[in-house]
């Protein structure tokens, strides 16, 4: 519940330290394993949007993974994609859905011909 | 305006005259409206529009002082109508709203005093009046009533269009609210038809609603008796026991939640799956329904268009497009509709072709008239005729429109992993197109169908598929599907797999007892249920097959124990008679029981959806307990009897004379929902057993979409 009333949060800073908290009780439930490292995560993603709103003046936060990958392509920030796939161990088959779909969408043939 | 008259026409064809349900929510509305003196606005719950159009149309309103329409969708409201009336349902966020409403209008102007009353459908609760209270407001506000019970949407369907979601709140939430709804409106209808004779039913919600009704059928008897002195009682037929339904039962959606996530394969289920059907409407291209279509013949099509009230024009359009949406009804109003609508969707091309052919030979017989009167005979059925051409016309509409999404490598690839998963045959491809279509961020909810589908066919995911799907899934569309994810897994609709045996899950065994699966369909003329999902026989509409068509070679040759035990009840005079049917009724299910046996041929089931008539015999569960041993919840059978005094007994043996000659109808109640396709596969039970008729009662239309929004987690 703390984990919903987090993602309500308009503010960043706020939804974050609620993620935490969430992320805390799922911490003290052994079954919880999945949820505890999803909120991690989520909130790692944040902060990382967070730096990439700052890079790019573009919205970032409220996308996931895949769509946050996917804004990079498209945006051209090529390296920037790869260091989210990295951080979240996106695996290869996803990544390379992603990026024929962001490259398709932007018409970027050349990058498409280089993978 | 007769649009009315026209769209219940296909009404009230059955013993049951559901005429009269509509009827009685219909009388309700003008008396509510007519305590507001004058010129009122209507301010509607957006989710009570459709239901309300389905009952009354807008000059009904009109006739009684509505001047204007509003939703009820934000917290501010501009109107300059001296009084208000609200309906909607008892939710929380609407109580805010009107607070805020109330505040808002009484601070504009202190001289023109707005008038509130607020009616809550079906009933007022604590809960909002307390929030009434808090806001202040409680006081200056009217606050009734409104018991929306049914909504007949066919002659052998019947609706309360309860908002989706009933299935999770009871499930999931916990909150039973909805089956004191459906026990409180089942009483309504026990007080028009009188008391159903057995109630049998499965699952453990389906129980609390069969207890609910039995205790509410004792209160009554209660409230009755004090009311006798008062002498106000009101006409029912609750100290009787029904002459037409000879037994109700309650499906609990719980049981069966393999079937809703299954791609219906219906021509009426395709339309909701790709469409969308709401209350009997669906939204169609504004050129598809009436490119210049002369009013003349039009106005039947879209003139309950004109009568679904306060639906602006706005909400539906999509800007972008050409054409704006328009709604369109879907009943059997439309004769070309009831023809196709429970056909398998492989066979509509067909008959579409086929009625075209014969409308255009229909046309050509001008060319034929000679004399003065074959023209007249012509002209006079030309009307019918455009009719006809005109629904034609849409109809091939929306095929093409259902053809273009079924040819795509995207449904067919859907429809494969469909089927694989529910036959039980386990691959790798089925995960692998799952996990691509996760990759192309398909819809989340096309995605959910499907994994919940093979979890629950093959009794949870394995550990490491479950892991990745998980993950994928967060990573793909939001990490706020965490919330969504447990509470599929707290549903039992995605989890792990914790036995080490894979086939034992209650489906699969469910699968071959009841031979769920059948190779050899056919859809054009189809011999069993199984037709509906082309090849797949609904689990639900089964379960209702074993409750209803049990013939055993040795059973009694007619007048089974329905007419014996209306003579018992006769014969007894007062005496208790419960056990007046049991001899019959184990005779034939020993001897049922003999040829249940599965022994790998086509023998039992088959042998039951042909039933000779007469011999059709109903007893419950019996000789099922197996197969309802595995899906979950109680299992129970109710009979109820009444004392009757000597008068009733006359009468009783008036109705035998009289009544006996009409067939019986079986109630069949889907507690959480049900789907198009259940729908169709039932009236195929109807079609096939002449002994007696099928009403299908629901607590709302469901698909496998409209299943999982409620319990998918989305954030604005």
């Amino acid at each position: 519940v703390i984990l919903l009333e987090g993602f309500e949060q308009d503010d960043i800073a706020e939804r974050i330290s609620k993620l935490k908290i969430a992320g805390k009780t799922y911490q003290d439930d052994k079954e919880r394993a999945f949820e505890a490292k999803g909120t991690e995560e989520g909130i790692k993603l944040l902060q990382m949007q967070q730096q990439l709103e700052k890079d790019t003046h573009q919205p970032f936060t409220g996308l996931s993974v895949s769509e946050t990958i996917y804004k990079c392509t498209v945006l051209g920030q090529q390296n920037k994609a790869s260091k989210v796939k990295s951080e979240f161990k996106v695996p290869d088959k996803r990544m390379w859905w992603i990026k024929l779909r962001a490259l398709v969408e932007v018409r970027d043939w050349e990058n498409l011909e280089k993978f | 305006m007769s649009a009315t008259k026209d769209n219940a026409s296909h009404l009230g064809n059955t013993p049951l005259h559901l005429e009269k349900l509509k009827e009685v929510a219909r009388k309700e509305l003008p008396r509510l409206l007519d305590t507001v003196r004058g010129k009122k606005g209507l301010v509607l719950d957006p989710q009570l529009t459709g239901p309300l159009s389905l009952i009354a149309e807008f000059t009904l309103l009109k006739d009684h002082g509505v001047e204007k329409i509003y939703h009820l969708d934000s917290d501010t409201l501009d109107t300059d109508c001296a009084s208000l009336i609200y309906i909607c349902r008892p939710k929380m966020k609407y109580m805010r709203f009107i607070a805020n409403h109330i505040k808002q209008l009484s601070q504009k102007s202190e001289d023109s005093r707005t008038e509130f009353s607020l009616y809550f459908v079906p009933q007022r609760t604590r809960v909002c009046e307390r929030i009434l209270e808090e806001q202040g407001v409680f006081g200056s506000i009217t606050i009734g009533d409104y018991a929306m019970d049914w909504i007949p949407l066919e002659d052998d369907l019947i609706s309360m269009e309860l908002d989706p979601g009933t299935w999770k709140e009871i499930y999931l939430d916990g909150d039973h609210t909805s089956i004191y709804y459906a026990a409180k409106s089942l009483m309504k209808l026990q007080s028009i038809y009188g008391l159903f004779p057995k109630i049998i039913g499965k699952g453990d919600a389906a129980r609390q609603l069969a207890d609910m009704l039995v205790r509410m059928r004792r209160e009554q008897a209660v409230v009755d008796e004090v009311s006798s002195f008062t002498s106000s009682k009101q006409p029912s037929l609750l100290n009787s026991v029904s002459n037409h339904i000879d037994q109700f039962i309650i499906i609990d959606r719980n049981i069966d939640i393999v079937t809703p996530l299954c791609t219906q394969l219906t021509y009426e289920g395709l339309i909701d799956e790709t469409m969308g059907i709401n209350h009997c409407f669906v939204e169609l291209d504004a050129n598809l329904v009436n490119p210049n279509q002369q009013a003349g013949s039009g106005s039947k099509q879209t003139g309950p268009n004109t009568q679904s009230p306060a639906v602006p024009p706005p909400v539906t359009t999509t800007p972008n497009q050409s054409g704006k949406k328009k709604k369109y009804v879907l009943n059997a109003t439309d004769k070309l509709f009831s023809q196709l609508r429970d056909q398998n969707f492989a066979v509509v091309g067909g008959v579409l072709n086929k009625i075209a052919k014969r409308i255009n030979e229909n046309y050509e017989e001008r060319h034929h008239a000679k004399t003065v009167a074959q023209i007249r005979d012509f002209v006079g059925r030309l009307g019918e005729l455009q009719q006809e051409h005109q629904s034609l016309r849409i109809h091939t509409g929306i095929a093409e429109q259902i053809m273009d999404y079924t040819i795509t490598d995207e449904f067919n690839s859907i429809l494969e992993v469909q089927q694989n998963v529910v036959a039980g045959v386990d691959g790798n491809k089925e995960p692998d197109y799952i996990e691509e279509m996760i990759n192309k961020q398909k819809s989340l909810i096309q995605v959910l169908r499907l994994l919940c589908l093979m979890s629950l066919a093959q009794g949870g995911l394995k550990v490491k598929l479950y892991d990745f799907f998980r993950r994928e899934i967060i990573q793909t569309y939001g990490y706020e599907h965490i919330e969504t994810l447990h509470r599929l897994e707290t549903l039992g609709l995605f989890t792990k797999r914790t036995t080490a045996t894979p086939s034992r899950s209650a489906f699969s065994q469910s699968r071959r007892l009841l031979r769920l699966i059948v190779d050899d369909v056919n859809e054009v003329r189809p011999n069993d249920i199984s037709y509906v999902y082309s090849g797949y026989a609904p689990l639900s509409v089964r379960i209702v097959q074993c409750a209803m068509q049990k013939i055993g070679p040795g059973s009694l040759p007619t007048s089974g124990p329905s007419a014996a035990s209306l003579f018992s009840y006769v014969g007894g005079g007062g005496g208790n008679n419960t056990n007046g049917t049991t001899p019959s009724q184990t005779n034939n299910s020993s001897g049922y029981l003999n040829e249940k046996r599965p022994n790998g041929s086509s023998g039992s089931l088959n042998g039951k959806l042909n039933p000779n008539p007469g011999v059709t015999v109903s007893n419950g569960w019996r000789g099922y307990e197996e197969v309802l041993k595995l899906l979950p919840g109680k299992s129970f059978e109710i009979t109820q009897n009444v004392e009757y005094g000597a008068e009733t007994n006359a009468a009783m043996a008036r109705a035998r004379r009289h009544g006996m000659q009409h067939t019986k109808t079986t109630v069949i109640f889907f507690l959480g929902g049900c789907t198009f396709t259940e729908v169709s596969a039932i009236r195929f039970l109807a079609q096939h057993d002449e002994s007696r008729d099928y009403l299908v009662a629901t607590t709302q239309m469901i698909n496998g979409n409209t299943f999982l929004e409620p319990i998918v987690e989305s954030i604005h």
